[in-house]
């Protein structure tokens, strides 16, 4: 059946594709951590053990390495220990094992700085935030950004004078540069928004008017200082796809055959677009990033705080729940695009790149 | 020689020189002029700009100007270090897999994929935080460098396959020439121009990326930049209290660089892009 | 009447810096209804130039500089691109362009697209019968209509495109057609479909005027009623298609004729003589006779007069030397 369907075969070869590129995620996200310092935990109680007597240290040391799957445990569930009831430690492998098989049932780990607190507990708090700070600005960045590329393309002249060294412009300045400019200017200065937070302190969470137009306030900072950089590099991209296709047998003979104006600029749009897409779902991992960082600046309480505030305490089950999550949603996102471009794109289920 | 001197009647073309010059001059010739201190304490910390401190103090009273012009010359030192590295290797990867296709071609396109679609900023943050002890500004610049060659990889590749079938290509190979000799010497000098765009990019974003990373608190322990000034001011409450010298002059420099970089990019392509032309 | 008149035609390209080619320099023709041109010459003579600078619609970066192009006596200067795309393209003058392999939008179903430019030119119209008109019509040429109609370009065999080409360029029944190189690109089999085709189109009245142009000058014997040879962005040789094939007099058609291996009876004995050195550059003024650098039989003079078509031998020559 598959193979007299282009669309379903292209989407299941892009989908195993994308499993294989998972588990590749998850190994490096396991096995880069563990190439520098040895064991985390060593880390970690050097921290704890401060003021803690030998004896409670040693028992808070072996919590910790049964709580990362450093020793080798048995089926009840308890370390098990060498003649000397020193704990035997777990291969490189056994522990990649069994991180595999608890981040497959969704355990991140526990964290070290919120002890014992589930990373991803913590997580589930945090990404909503994210999520709805980035999704929207993301979206509506890349559907301005590609309106204004291709009205600069299409128009060139004046319009195109003023619009591309602004997108260039906009692309050159980092995320939470631009950010800080934003707090510095409109909740500094004028005190027009607020500097920090994703509302405010004094309001309970719950779904009233009053905690929505507090979040809302709270938002439009965060939310302007990513758009504009973001719909300004779509701009571009959108801009030279534009003109390519501008410049296509294609469009020349559709000009020679009378076609309306309309049409043709919906031709080159559409058929610009289609990259565009692709460039965005490669750049999403950028983006994410930049996003993220972007949140620190405002300490919205989304995945970027909590990430980087684990980085500060060396909270590494929480710096790897963090990566992890961040590459499974650039992947999902990724897979996302390409099954759009799969149906949207003729050439690509005939297999021709595009 | 020709496209030398359309380049030269492109005004955005050497608007960006210009700027991209300025900004070299600062980090480069200013301090034979400027009596550059990092370390000492000029005066009480967050002193406000004035004749004596153009751009005030930091936190702990250090003079901004020497910050600044230390601050840039490490995030151009950055910049080129983690270019290099990742326009080489990308260059590298770019031009065999293209030239070579079949089974090399498909490894290294798998490869490249893979890297792209998982986030490189996910790769530093673990790279980075693993690395507790010895995070120095050269190795952040060759973690740059290897996490971000995968994009000029992608591009070259496509355009070294595209020269595969040009009639030299198949006469080189009748002659008997190797591998190494038809990809240094039949298509390498073909892709140069091409090259070098990609490289002022990758320069851009290593610039960018290394700013991300220290404001993250993953930067440098050995060396000031761009970053690490505003990861500073961020840390030290600049924001919260109005101390705009802390962060706006590094802003306006990492912005400057940057810019200069994608204009000269985007100028080089108008000229070497027949396409792109009005 | 001529259906079709152009008179002394100026082209020319501007590049971005600002340098003008004048790719056209001086063309004029007329043509009656009915009528076949051929027109031939090197690849960058100046012929596909000419073909756009034909149909009234300028796309930058190519300009006017000079001259009249007129459609049923009707002139095709100083319109606006709206009244030309309205009331010439598609319907008074149709173009197959070249390279139709790329001609097609790679996004749309065929269908889709001749749907697009009925609308364009046709208000109202009542949906089935616009399927029924576009059925019919690709059953005509020789395509399996539903399944072509509802394809995409990729979806289709060069040849397909290229009669889908053909039949979007004539589906308005355009009172003249112009087809840039047609034929170039396609296997032999298929180019002899093509030129069937196209006669085919003609036979069934669905259009009775065309120019021809290629760059295969034996090609257009069995073509064209009417030849021109094109160089540098000027016709040397104007005549029957006999005439010009069988006894060139400009000494470029001549070294046109002598470059090609033909299977023309008379000739195929013959040994064929590569025309060494390249046209002159036309973003640059020329004096004297264009071919002068190039032509086996020049006279010192001829570098210095310009040359201007005269009558030799019943067809116009640009050579004051041809006899």
């Amino acid at each position: 059946m598959l193979t007299n369907h282009p669309t379903l075969r292209y989407i299941g070869s892009r989908g195993i594709w994308y499993l294989a590129t998972l588990i590749v995620a998850i190994a490096i996200n396991f096995f880069l951590p563990r190439l520098g310092t040895a064991n985390p935990v060593d880390v970690i109680m050097g921290k704890v053990a401060s003021g803690l007597s030998t004896e409670a240290a040693k028992e808070k040391e072996e919590a910790y390495l049964k709580e990362f799957g450093l020793v080798e445990t048995n089926n009840l569930g308890e370390i098990v220990r060498d003649s000397e009831s020193h704990p035997i430690k777990a291969s490189l492998l056994t522990q990649f094992g069994s991180y595999l098989w608890m981040t497959l049932q969704g355990d991140l780990g526990t964290s070290f700085l919120n002890y014992p607190k589930k990373v991803s507990t913590i997580v589930a708090e945090a990404v909503p935030w994210t999520l709805a700070l980035q999704f929207p600005t993301i979206v509506l960045g890349w559907i301005i950004g590609n309106l204004i590329g291709a009205l600069a393309a299409y128009k060139r002249g004046v319009v195109d004078g003023l619009f591309f060294p602004l997108s260039l412009l906009s692309c050159s300045i980092p995320f939470f540069a631009f950010g800080m400019l934003l707090v510095y200017q409109f909740a500094i200065i004028w005190e027009f928004f607020p500097a920090t937070g994703g509302y405010a302190n004094d309001v309970m969470q719950g779904f009233t008017w009053e905690f929505i137009s507090s979040v809302a306030y709270h938002y439009t900072l965060p939310f302007l200082s990513i758009f504009p950089v973001l719909a300004g590099g779509m701009a571009i991209g959108m801009r030279s796809m534009a003109i390519y296709e501008l410049g296509t047998d294609y469009i020349k003979y559709s000009q020679w055959l009378g076609i309306k104006e309309s049409r043709i600029v919906l031709y080159v749009f559409r058929n610009a677009m289609l990259p565009q897409l692709t460039g965005l779902a490669l750049s999403l991992g950028m983006m994410i990033g930049g996003a993220l960082i972007t949140e620190l600046i405002f300490s919205y309480p989304g995945l970027g705080t909590a990430m980087l505030k684990a980085i500060e305490g060396n909270d590494y089950p929480m710096i790897q729940g963090c990566t992890l999550l961040i590459a499974i949603t650039v992947l999902i996102a990724n897979f996302t695009v390409d099954v759009l471009i799969g149906i949207l794109d003729p050439r690509v289920k005939a297999g021709q790149a595009l | 020689m020709k496209l030398f001197l359309n380049l030269l009647k492109t005004p955005s073309f050497v608007f960006g020189v210009t700027l991209f010059l300025a900004t070299l001059g600062v980090a480069l010739v200013l301090p034979w002029f400027y009596d550059v201190d990092t370390v000492g304490r000029a005066g009480t910390p967050y002193l406000p700009p004035s004749a004596e401190h153009l751009l005030g103090t930091n936190h702990l009273g250090v003079d901004f100007v020497s910050l600044l012009i230390t601050g840039l010359r490490a995030s151009l030192y950055v910049g080129l270090l983690a270019g290099c590295i990742a326009t080489l290797l990308g260059t590298f990867l770019g031009v065999y897999a293209g030239y070579k296709g079949g089974w090399i071609d498909d490894l290294i396109n798998l490869v490249t994929n893979l890297f792209i679609v998982i986030p490189y900023f996910v790769v530093l943050i673990l790279i980075s935080a693993s690395l507790e002890e010895g995070r120095s500004l050269q190795l952040i610049a060759v973690i740059i460098g290897l996490t971000t060659w995968p994009w000029t990889t992608r591009s070259v590749r496509a355009q070294a396959a595209s020269l595969k079938s040009r009639d030299h290509i198949g006469l080189a190979k009748v002659n008997g020439c190797g591998t190494f000799q038809i990809v240094t010497l039949h298509i390498l000098p073909y892709l140069l121009s091409y090259v070098f765009m990609v490289f002022i990019i990758q320069i851009a974003a290593g610039i960018l990326v290394e700013a991300s990373i220290s404001m993250i608190g993953l930067g440098p322990y050995d060396s000031i930049s761009l970053g690490v000034l505003m990861d500073d001011a961020m840390k030290n409450e600049a924001l919260g209290d109005g101390i705009w010298w802390a962060f706006i002059p590094s802003t306006i420099l990492i912005t400057a660089v940057v810019f200069a970089l994608y204009t000269l990019n985007t100028s080089m392509e108008g000229v070497f892009n027949p396409r792109l032309r009005k | 009447m001529p259906i079709f008149e152009v008179n002394d035609l100026h082209l020319h390209y501007l590049t971005r810096f600002g340098a003008k080619i004048h790719a056209v320099a001086g063309v004029s023709f007329s043509m009656e209804q009915g009528e076949i041109l051929g027109i031939a010459g090197e690849s960058g003579c100046g012929k596909s130039t000419l073909v756009n600078g034909l149909m009234g619609l300028f796309i930058p970066p190519l300009y006017p500089t000079s001259g009249d192009v007129r459609v049923g006596g009707e002139s095709l200067m100083g319109r606006t691109p709206k009244d030309i795309r309205e009331n010439v393209l598609a319907r008074k003058v149709s173009m197959i362009p070249q390279g139709a392999i790329n001609a097609l939008n790679p996004t749309r179903k065929i269908k889709h697209l001749a749907m697009d430019l009925i609308k364009s030119h046709e208000k109202g119209g009542n949906k089935n019968e616009i399927q029924k008109r576009l059925y019919d019509r690709f059953n005509l040429l020789g395509l399996d209509a539903e399944r072509v109609l509802n394809s995409f370009p990729i979806e289709l065999t060069a040849g397909e495109r290229q009669r889908s080409v053909i039949g979007l360029t004539t589906l308005l029944d355009p009172e003249m057609v112009i087809a840039d190189e047609p034929t170039s690109a396609l296997d032999v089999t298929t180019q002899k479909a093509v030129i069937k085709l196209i006669f085919n189109l003609l036979d069934k009245k669905i259009f009775s005027t065309m120019i021809f142009i290629t760059h295969e000058l034996p090609l257009l014997r069995h073509v064209a009623h009417r030849i021109a040879i094109m160089y540098a962005g000027q016709f040397v040789e104007l005549g029957t298609a006999e005439q010009v094939v069988f006894d060139p007099r400009h000494p470029y058609t001549r070294a046109l004729m002598d470059a090609m291996l033909s299977a023309e009876p008379g000739q195929a004995k013959k040994e064929t003589k590569p025309l060494e050195g390249a046209p002159p550059n036309l973003a640059h003024p020329i004096s004297g006779c264009r071919f002068a650098a190039r032509c086996p039989s020049a006279k010192p003079d001829c570098r210095i007069n310009e040359q201007s078509l005269r009558i030799v031998g019943e067809r116009q020559v640009r050579c004051d030397y041809a006899e």
